[in-house]
């Protein structure tokens, strides 16, 4: 029910940015080659994000970068390399294939997206004020009683990773996700429009944006409690900022996040850069997201969640 | 016998050290990965759900007796990517089919994760290792 009232109002949504005020922003303008164009290599290889990147990079008829598409990325739950293509019997590999050669790797610094959480505490692992790391410790030890977002819900900024989908006019911005918890949005104003002051703490926060040259900068505020900034106990309070930025690049996007939390971190903590590219899979809303699994698991061990 | 048992028993730790996260949680810390199961049986219901699709074989013993198992396997997002429907994915109907799984560490019968359907037709859908 959530999950459906949520897709209702993100469609809303994207239909009051679509009909936006001001001046119309061009159709979305993917470079000439682009709009999900194939690019050579395997999917997310550094051969095809080079090509990918080597595009023209659109703007919009105010001279803006132009960040409307759907994009893709390495990360979450499409981390595997699964395969598109069936063998000659029908017979198809969805985990655990070998990787294609010439498959991305994640960029330097950190656990690969994908391929595991960063360690309570350890390298690439949010820096925590050394009086809370029992904290984060308990936490992840219990993470499986303790995580919402095992629960379904809304994984929080910044741990939802980077947009499925954006959607722009000359007013705001909106990021869309079809996330294996549910479909969720965050609408995001550009125009100088300050953060709300009569909203409660949520999941997504509010967000204002703004340009910066070929970037666009987002900064949240107002998260609630109950989400974490990834894996492993990573905590946070009410007072968390994050701010995302975006820069195109061709039919790229390099997407960077800093958390910024001082009542608990000793130093804000960036997540390791992602590459974004210009997808022709066009988002699809999610399956309910239903647990069945926790009652049954016999042990704390649980793995990351990236998105 | 034995050795193809214990190529079975290699192949799948293989599988394993493969496979350390899946979905929302650890596999092993719900599935005894150690002792797999081979079900054949036709596909009752697909539960087409996140964190983790559903596939509920019914199973047919010697006796004529039916155990319908649960078993649990991957997103649907990455079936998608990979072209796979719930239609598919169930296979036609009556149709038999063996599944390889892990089971429930908890102790709760009939419930498992699955590595492998393999259809009538010979043709394979891998969901866990390689």
């Amino acid at each position: 029910m959530t999950t459906r009232l949520l897709i209702v109002m993100g469609s809303a949504a994207v239909a009051a940015v679509m009909a936006g005020c001001g001046p119309a922003p061009s159709a979305p303008a993917p470079s000439a080659e682009s709009a999900g164009a194939p690019a050579p290599g395997p999917r997310g290889s550094e051969e095809q994000l080079k090509a990918l990147a080597a595009r023209p990079t659109p703007r919009l008829a105010d001279g803006r970068i132009d960040f409307n598409a759907t994009w893709d990325h390495l990360g979450g739950i499409e981390f595997v390399r699964v395969r598109t293509e069936a063998s000659a019997d029908g017979s198809v590999c969805v985990f655990g294939c070998a990787p294609p050669p010439g498959a991305a790797r994640g960029e330097g610094g950190g656990a690969r997206r994908g391929g595991g959480s960063p360690p309570p505490m350890g390298p690439g692992f949010p820096a925590y004020k050394p009086e809370f790391a029992a904290k984060v410790k308990d936490l992840s030890d219990r993470q499986v009683q303790m995580d919402t977002n095992l629960r379904c819900a809304a994984p929080g900024v910044p741990r939802i990773g980077p947009p499925g989908k954006i959607v722009q006019n000359a007013r705001e911005v909106v990021f869309l996700y079809d996330d294996v918890n549910g479909a969720f949005f965050r609408i995001i104003p550009t125009d100088g429009r300050p953060h709300p002051t009569d909203t409660e703490p949520s999941y997504l926060g509010d967000a204002v944006g703004r340009y910066e040259g070929d970037s666009l900068i987002v900064e949240t505020r107002n998260l609630n409690e109950e989400t974490w900034l990834t894996d492993n106990g990573a905590f946070h309070t009410a007072d968390l900022k994050v701010t995302e930025r975006l820069t195109r690049v061709g039919d790229t996007i390099r997407y960077e996040a800093v958390a910024d939390d001082p009542a608990v971190l000793s130093a804000p903590w960036a997540l390791r850069p992602l590459t974004l590219w210009v997808s022709d899979q066009e988002l699809a809303e999610p399956a309910r997201c239903e647990d069945r699994d926790l009652p049954h698991m016999v042990d704390g061990s649980y793995h990351s969640n990236p998105r | 016998m034995i050795l193809q048992r214990f190529s079975a028993g290699l192949a799948w730790l293989l599988v394993v050290a493969a496979v350390p996260a899946l979905g929302h949680h650890s596999v092993p810390g719900q599935f005894d990965v150690s002792k797999p199961v081979v079900l054949t049986g036709t596909i009752a219901k697909v539960d087409w759900i996140n964190p983790h699709i559903y596939v509920h074989l019914s199973v047919k013993d010697a006796k004529g007796g039916v155990t319908t198992w649960a078993l649990a396997t991957l997103p649907t997002a990455m079936m998608r990517r990979s072209k796979i429907t719930k239609t598919s994915l169930s296979g036609k109907p009556g149709e038999v089919v063996t599944v390889n799984a892990a089971p429930a560490r908890d102790g709760t019968r009939n419930l498992g994760w699955i590595n492998k359907i393999t259809y009538a037709d010979g043709h394979v859908v891998q969901l866990a290792g390689s």
